[in-house]
Parts: C-alpha cells; sequence; structure tokens
C-alpha cells in the first residue's frame, strides 16, 4: 500500500517541472548556444576578475615602450612604491643592466646613455624584483600601455554598459507594454504612438543625439541606449498581453474580483517573460555595439578608461596608415567574440523557450 | 481602401509631429546657449542678444515650439553653427550619395542574402546550413565600424585592391568596400529570415504535391516555395532600406563617403546642433515615409490587410 503511493508522486512530480527546467534542458542539448554561454560565462568572469588576471595596470604608461608590436619584451627597472595610496609599479626602461655598487644601481637607459639610481629608490627583495623583463603580448598602444590589460579592462566596461542599459530598457519595455497591451484603447495608442515615434529615429543617430545632450560619460551611456531600446521590449510584452488577456486563466482572475495590478503582475508577466529573456538578450547584444560604437566617436566612457571602441578609434589611424594593425583589430575582435557569443545565446533561448518545441 | 490610406496617413502625420518635437527637445535640452555658440565663444553680449532675439530665443518656449514646427514644415531647419550654410539644402546635396550606397548595399544583400536563406533551408541540419547561419550570425554579431575597419585593412591597406576612402567621382571603384560593409548586416538578416520562411513553407501540402507531380527541385523551391516565402523577405528589405537611406553613419565616416551620414558625425563631433537636428529629422522622417509607403503596397498586394 505504501510503496503505491510512492510512485505517484513522482509522477505529479514531473508534471509539475517548470517551464524554465524544460527550457534549460533543451538549452544544454543545443551545442552552439552552450558555446555561447560558456563564452560569455568566462567573459564576466574576465571582467570581474580583471584586477587579478591582467598583467599590467591598463592606464600604466611607458611612453618609451610607445605602439610596439606583438610579443614585445623590454627590460626595466622597477621603482620602489613610496605612495601608499598608489598601487601601480612604475617602470624604468632600460637598454642593459650594468652593475650594481655603492648602494647605487648603474644601467644603459632607453637612449643608451649611462645612468645611476640610489638602490633604495628600487623595489624592495632580490635582483629579480626590481630588474624584470615585461612581455607585452599584444604589444602596446601609442603612450605605451598593454594592450592585452586594457582589452581586459574593456570587457568592464562592454558587459557593464550592456547589462545596466538593457535592464533600464526592459523596465520601461514591460511598464508600457504591460499597460498598452492589459488596459488598451487610449493608454495602448498612446504607448504605440510612442513606440513608432522612437522607432522613426536610426537607433544609433538618436542615442548619440542623447548622448551629445546628456554629456560624455559612462552614465550618460546607459541612459542614452536604455532610452532608446526599449520598444523592442514593449512591443513583445504589449503583444503578449494581447493574447494571454484573452485566455480562460485571466478571465478567472476578473471573475475573482482580483486587482489589475495583481493580474498583470502575478499572473500575465510571469506567462510571457519567454520572449522578453529572448528580445533583452538580443538587445543585450545590440547595447553592446552602441556602446562601443559611443565610445568609437569619443562620446561614452572617457579615458584613460579602457573601453573596446575608443581603442578601435585609436587604432584606426594605423589601420589606414598599414601599421601596428592590431591595435584595431584586437578590440573588433573582443567585441565580436562578446556581441557573438550574447547572439549565439539569445538564439538558443528562442529554440528553447519555445513553447511549441517542448518535448 | 482609401480610408486605409488616408488613415495611415494621418497616423505618419501624427507621428512626424512626435518626431519633431522629439528632434526639438533635443536642441533645447542641450546646456549652453544656441546663440553663444553660432558665434563663438568672443562674441560680445549685444551681438549675442542681437542673434537670441533673432532667433526667437528670448520667447518663451511654446512659442519656440510652435516657430520650430510652422519653419520644419516649410522645410526651414535654420543654418549650420560651422559653415553658415543651409541646413536643408546641406542635407539635400549629400543624399543622392546616401542613396547610391544604400540602394547598391541593399541590392546586393537581397540577392546574396535570399541564395544564402535558400540553401541553408534546401539543405537544413547539413554542414552547409550550419556554417551559413554560422556566418549570418557573424554578420549580424559585428559593429559596422569593426567590420569596415577589417575591409579596409585587408582589402585597402593590405591587398591594395580598392581605395579606402572617397567618393565615385574619383571611380567607381570607390563604391565597392563601403558597400560590401555595408550590406553584411542586411544580408545576414535577410539571410536568416529567408531560411526560416522557406523552411516553413516547404513543409506545407501544396509544395509536397508540386514535388510528388514531378516538378524539377528548382521549380518547385523558385515557383512554388519562394513565392510564398517572399513576404518576410520584402519585409526586411524594406525596414533596411528605411534605416539605411537615412545615413550608413559608421561606415561613410570610415570610407569617407561624402553622404548624410558623415554630415551627421561630422556635425556631431563639432557639435553643430542645426545639422544634428536636421539629420536626425531627416533620417526620421524617411524612415515614416518609406514605411507609408510600404504599408500602402502591402495593402494593395495582400487582400487580408485590405479588409482589416
Amino acid at each position: 500500500m505504501h510503496s503505491d503511493f510512492k510512485s505517484e508522486p513522482d509522477l505529479t512530480q514531473e508534471h509539475n517541472k517548470s517551464l524554465s527546467y524544460y527550457a534549460w534542458k533543451r538549452l544544454r542539448r543545443n551545442k552552439l548556444a552552450m558555446i555561447g554561454l560558456v563564452t560569455l560565462s568566462l567573459l564576466i568572469i574576465i571582467a570581474i576578475t580583471a584586477d587579478l588576471i591582467s598583467p599590467f595596470e591598463p592606464d600604466n604608461q611607458i611612453l618609451e615602450y610607445a605602439t610596439k608590436p606583438l610579443n614585445f619584451k623590454g627590460e626595466v627597472l622597477v621603482k620602489r612604491i613610496t605612495d601608499k595610496n598608489k598601487d601601480e609599479n612604475e617602470y624604468i626602461p632600460i637598454k642593459g643592466f650594468l652593475y650594481e655598487k655603492d648602494e647605487k644601481v648603474y644601467y644603459n637607459d632607453f637612449d643608451g646613455i649611462e645612468q645611476s639610481i640610489p638602490r633604495n629608490d628600487l623595489a624592495e627583495g632580490s635582483r629579480d624584483d626590481w630588474n624584470r623583463e615585461l612581455t607585452f603580448l599584444l604589444g602596446t598602444d601609442r603612450f605605451g600601455r598593454d594592450v592585452l590589460s586594457r582589452l581586459i579592462f574593456g570587457s568592464r566596461v562592454s558587459l557593464s554598459v550592456g547589462l545596466i542599459s538593457e535592464s533600464i530598457a526592459i523596465c520601461i519595455g514591460l511598464i508600457l507594454g504591460a499597460i498598452a497591451g492589459f488596459f488598451r484603447g487610449a493608454p495602448d495608442k498612446v504607448v504605440m504612438w510612442l513606440v513608432n515615434v522612437v522607432w522613426a529615429f536610426p537607433s544609433i543617430l538618436f542615442v548619440i543625439a542623447i548622448s551629445v545632450v546628456l554629456g560624455k560619460g559612462f552614465w550618460q551611456a546607459f541612459v542614452a541606449i536604455g532610452l532608446t531600446s526599449w520598444v523592442e521590449i514593449a512591443r513583445i510584452v504589449r503583444g503578449q498581453f494581447f493574447t494571454l488577456r484573452e485566455t480562460e486563466y485571466i478571465e478567472a482572475t476578473k471573475a475573482l474580483g482580483f486587482k489589475s495590478t495583481r493580474v498583470i503582475i502575478r499572473h500575465i508577466l510571469p506567462n510571457s517573460i519567454g520572449p522578453v529573456v529572448v528580445t533583452g538578450t538580443v538587445g543585450l547584444a545590440t547595447a553592446i555595439i552602441f556602446e562601443a560604437s559611443l565610445s568609437f566617436l569619443g562620446l561614452g566612457v572617457q579615458p584613460p578608461t579602457a573601453s573596446w571602441g575608443q581603442m578601435i578609434f585609436d587604432g584606426y589611424k594605423y589601420i589606414i596608415a598599414g601599421t601596428n594593425w592590431g591595435l584595431a583589430v584586437f578590440p573588433s575582435l573582443a567585441i565580436m567574440i562578446t556581441v557573438f557569443s550574447v547572439n549565439l545565446l539569445g538564439d538558443g533561448l528562442r529554440d528553447a523557450l519555445d513553447p511549441k518545441l517542448k518535448r | 481602401m482609401w480610408t486605409y490610406i488616408l488613415r495611415n496617413f494621418f497616423y505618419s502625420i501624427l507621428i512626424l509631429l512626435g518626431v519633431i518635437t522629439v528632434t526639438f527637445a533635443l536642441l533645447y535640452i542641450v546646456p549652453g546657449d544656441p546663440a553663444r555658440m553660432l558665434l563663438g565663444q568672443r562674441a560680445d553680449v549685444a551681438s549675442v542678444e542681437a542673434v537670441r532675439e533673432e532667433l526667437g530665443l528670448n520667447k518663451p518656449l511654446y512659442v519656440q515650439y510652435i516657430k520650430f514646427i510652422t519653419k520644419a514644415v516649410q522645410g526651414d531647419l535654420g543654418t549650420s553653427y560651422s559653415t553658415n550654410r543651409n541646413v536643408v539644402k546641406t542635407i539635400l546635396d549629400k543624399f543622392p550619395a546616401t542613396a547610391l550606397l544604400a540602394f547598391s548595399a541593399l541590392i546586393l544583400s537581397a540577392i546574396i542574402g535570399v541564395l544564402i536563406g535558400i540553401i541553408s533551408a534546401v539543405k537544413s541540419y547539413t554542414f552547409l546550413d550550419n556554417a551559413s547561419m554560422v556566418f549570418a550570425l557573424f554578420g549580424i554579431s559585428i559593429p559596422q565600424f569593426a567590420f569596415g575597419l577589417i575591409m579596409a585593412l585587408v582589402f585597402g591597406a593590405i591587398l591594395k585592391w580598392f581605395p579606402i576612402s572617397g567618393y565615385i567621382n574619383e571611380g567607381f571603384n570607390h563604391l565597392i568596400l563601403p558597400m560590401v560593409t555595408l550590406a553584411l548586416r542586411p544580408l545576414a538578416i535577410i539571410a536568416r529570415i529567408t531560411r526560416s520562411s522557406m523552411l516553413e513553407v516547404l513543409n506545407q501540402d501544396y509544395v509536397r504535391t508540386a514535388k510528388a507531380k514531378g516538378l524539377s527541385n528548382n521549380a518547385v523551391i523558385f515557383k512554388h516555395a519562394l513565392r510564398n516565402a517572399l513576404n518576410p523577405i520584402v519585409t526586411t528589405l524594406s525596414a533596411s532600406l528605411a534605416a539605411t537611406l537615412g545615413g550608413a553613419f559608421f561606415i561613410e565616416y570610415i570610407f569617407n563617403w561624402p553622404g548624410i551620414g558623415l554630415l551627421a558625425i561630422d556635425s556631431i563631433m563639432k557639435l553643430d546642433f542645426p545639422m544634428i537636428q536636421g539629420t536626425v529629422l531627416f533620417s526620421a522622417v524617411i524612415f515614416v515615409i518609406i514605411n507609408f509607403i510600404v504599408d500602402i503596397v502591402y495593402a494593395t498586394l495582400d487582400p487580408k490587410v485590405k479588409l482589416s
């Protein structure tokens, strides 16, 4: 008797599994989507741990080492850090180490002239601690900053601007779309008019124009991108509400006398979240491209903060000159990989969350 | 039918009104005094005041707004801060370059995009299909300016096949790189849309019937399937046209193509607000007009739209 009961809850449990369970199951089987997810996770880890994994501080300039090629190696003396608030290493590029005598270190400087520096001004420890060979895997930019480190730190800007501005867009889009789709009539007309007006502007120019108005900077970029990309979400949510409003279970909530806000938030929204997730992912990809475009024009995040778009702009002149192509190509690749993996994930989510494909 | 056109027409006017309002707001939220920007920082107070008077900047906001709308409707968007030229005239001068670029790129992307899409759909879930779709996703993922730079590097700087910068008055090969760069994104989108649209159609009974009665593969694909899969493709194309006719901003900038996009970016860099307003407004108006025309064309072609 007892064992008979045991098999039954199992069955109901199988039925009670949520859409997200099935979605995850389907997503896991989609190889391309998983590649996207793994790459994106890696990028997020890189962005979070940028301080630990980047070989240099992103705005540490060694002017003598300006625009050096890939895998450039240079010998330096490491200065002692005197300012406790600064943890940035200061380097003296040298042509060769000569000798150490009477508490002084003698060396050939970058121009080949013999120089000396008191041993006390250099970093503590053994000679390996203050006389080092630095490796710049991806070369340096025109200020002698390490390209790889700037790429690593640039991921922070791209991902955070993308995530935050898309969150703004989703908030605005959800609210306006829900109002339009639930109440219809006049509110719907007003919202759709607004959607069509914003839609009419070429989005990238609109983003640029808004950031010109708001001024250059990190926060302005969020707002400018957020204010333009909510329209997609609003349209999707409105469409979802239109269909869901007609279903029997929503009819039932009316019969029960629930308030509109409760019906919207507790009953309709959760069921329209699938398409919002998909549209939001695609929007995230677009937002990352917008941020890069803004930085490319010198709007958006300001120097010396590293951002991919700005790196491309700085490197762009070298492409025309036919030298140091890496300066523009590496950040381009970084943006491409990021957006590509977001889009792979978005495509996978679309398939996974499509209830028609439920298996 | 006429009521449909008329209703669409008035709705478009309503949207344009919103577009003009937003454009007006853009200039008047900007910190700083337009009169001073026009004259430069060293201008004396008296002449700044005179320009303020002339531009009507000392009037209440709603008066300025009404004046802006009446002038905009008459095609007067003021003069540029940096060149003192008429804004609308400058934009119309640049339009042919943008139109040439937009049309040539879209023709290219339509032909290749549809072809890739058809091949993908017919050979669905093969290596060819996967490769095409990864390529299409790549086309959507790469920012236009980054792709433009890579094209400029590879075909301009390294291989030296095509010139990197300039307009067709120096030779038609100046069109190639900006055209290909601009074509990539719509091409990728069209390939994806064509594939999914074709897949849907290919599974339908009438296609199976066509195959069963012994029609050749090509006849089935092009005469029967493609014709019915065309609707979403045309929608995507018209949307791309509406978007690119307003200027291909980064591409025109990178390849120094003298169109509206380059004008827009130049005026943004110079903070030339009347010109920014002008280019933004122009792109939006083009978008609304194209969409209006497309809606009408759809209505005449599709009886379902006509009825609703």
